[in-house]
């Protein structure tokens, strides 16, 4: 019996040793962050569900596949990244896009940021994010609320650290300039 | 958007102390970084049961399935008994223990064989690798469900060239090369390659099998 706190390394060989429900280990460990980043890639938790499941199964299927168990968050982040850009590439027409999300009233001009409600200041940040290209977007989300370096990121993603780093700029520079236009 | 102060991004990188951003910088920088912590709540649902469900409806991830080594005719009667075939056959139980001791028996023949005869739909693949310095070189592929322990490559005369040979049936396979136990590289030598299906780029090798020439 593998105990929960065991590292991913010892829990992935009994996995592979025919305990199937180890994995459940995996999945309490790394499951909130992956739906964390599937929601914020898609906007839409349902569809960030979805992906995050397909992406786990996935992931068992192939765990053989995983070259290195010791970085397997960044292999999860991987399929599931990939996942992602897949249904992005086939969204559904009756999808809504945060980007075209009514946006929330504001009270009059002279409202501040800090004057925002929480909500309000969430349902901003999401437009604002889901208005960006997804490169940009997941670079942003990655360095940014999943707090990777830029070596994860490169794992995670395939790109070269200077292409992340680039994407990752280029990125606050855009969220920066909205989420001025909108409290100026 | 216009580009910002290399400051605010060099503090955003953790490359500066955010406290020696002058106030306009440091302000735009509270808001990126609210921003993100806006971002960072974790969303309720889970997706664990489904997906517990779905993995207890499958296969284990890595079965122990050998891959077919050899085509001898004790190993192709092997393998036409360990075929599901719908046939009633009546046996006595010593006549199935003996059976089965016969099957394990021939399982575990050494594959060290020096010829590869393969059978209907199947074809010998020759693996080469230049490796110098390696401590061992095994192939794990789509034929051995990336397993690793089951194809092993020789180097005998310790000139960093390993080989080895398998039978496989017809068709095409993805594969790699595992080096030392832990480098997977993929075949330089392939020609021809395929994503390996986990983003990033990664690409397995693919060899095509050729079905051998039936004997008349």
């Amino acid at each position: 019996m593998v105990n929960d706190g065991a590292p991913d390394v010892e829990v992935v060989a009994r996995v592979l040793g025919g305990d199937g429900e180890a994995f459940g280990i995996l999945i309490r460990r790394y499951e909130p962050g992956l739906l964390r980043f599937a929601t914020r890639m898609l906007g839409n938790p349902d569809a960030a569900a979805d992906a995050v499941a397909e992406s786990l199964v996935r992931a068992y299927r192939h765990l053989a596949q995983c070259r290195d168990p010791a970085r397997l968050k960044s292999w999860l982040y991987r399929i599931t990244g990939n996942r992602c850009r897949s249904h992005l590439a086939r969204r559904h027409t009756n999808d809504i896009p945060l980007s075209e999300a009514p946006a929330p009233a504001l009270a009059d001009s002279t409202d501040t940021w800090a004057a925002l409600e929480r909500g309000e200041q969430v349902a901003l940040v999401e437009r604002a994010l889901a208005a960006l290209p997804a490169e940009k977007r997941e670079a942003f989300v990655l360095k940014h609320v999943e707090g990777m370096s830029y070596e994860e990121m490169a794992s995670v993603t395939g790109a070269r650290i200077p292409t992340l780093k680039m994407r990752v700029h280029r990125a606050r520079e855009a969220l920066l300039a909205a989420l001025e236009e909108v409290v100026r | 958007m216009s580009p910002i102060d290399p400051r605010l991004q060099e503090a955003l990188d953790g490359e500066r102390d955010p406290g020696e951003l002058p106030a306009d910088l440091r302000e735009a920088y509270d808001r990126l970084t609210g921003a993100a912590q806006l971002l960072a709540g974790t969303p309720r649902l889970s997706v664990a049961p489904r997906v517990m469900v779905q993995i207890r409806e499958l296969p284990a991830p890595a079965p122990a399935r050998a891959p077919v080594l050899t085509g001898t005719p004790a190993r192709r009667l092997a393998r036409w008994l360990g075929r599901p075939r719908a046939v009633t056959v009546r046996l006595r139980p010593v006549w199935t223990l003996a059976l089965a001791a016969g099957l394990t028996a021939v399982l575990l023949l050494p594959r060290l064989e020096n010829s590869l005869t393969p059978g209907v739909a199947e074809g010998v693949a020759n693996f080469v690798g230049h490796f110098p310095g390696a401590r061992s070189v095994e192939v794990v592929g789509s034929f051995n469900d990336w397993s690793r322990g089951m194809l092993h490559l020789n180097d005998d005369d310790h000139d960093g060239v390993w080989h080895g040979a398998a039978v496989l049936p017809a068709g095409p396979h993805e594969y790699m090369f595992v080096v030392d136990g832990e480098r997977w590289v993929p075949d330089p030598l392939a020609g021809r390659y395929v994503d390996d299906g986990f983003g990033a780029g990664q690409q397995n090798s693919v060899l095509i099998v050729r079905p051998a020439a039936v004997e008349p």
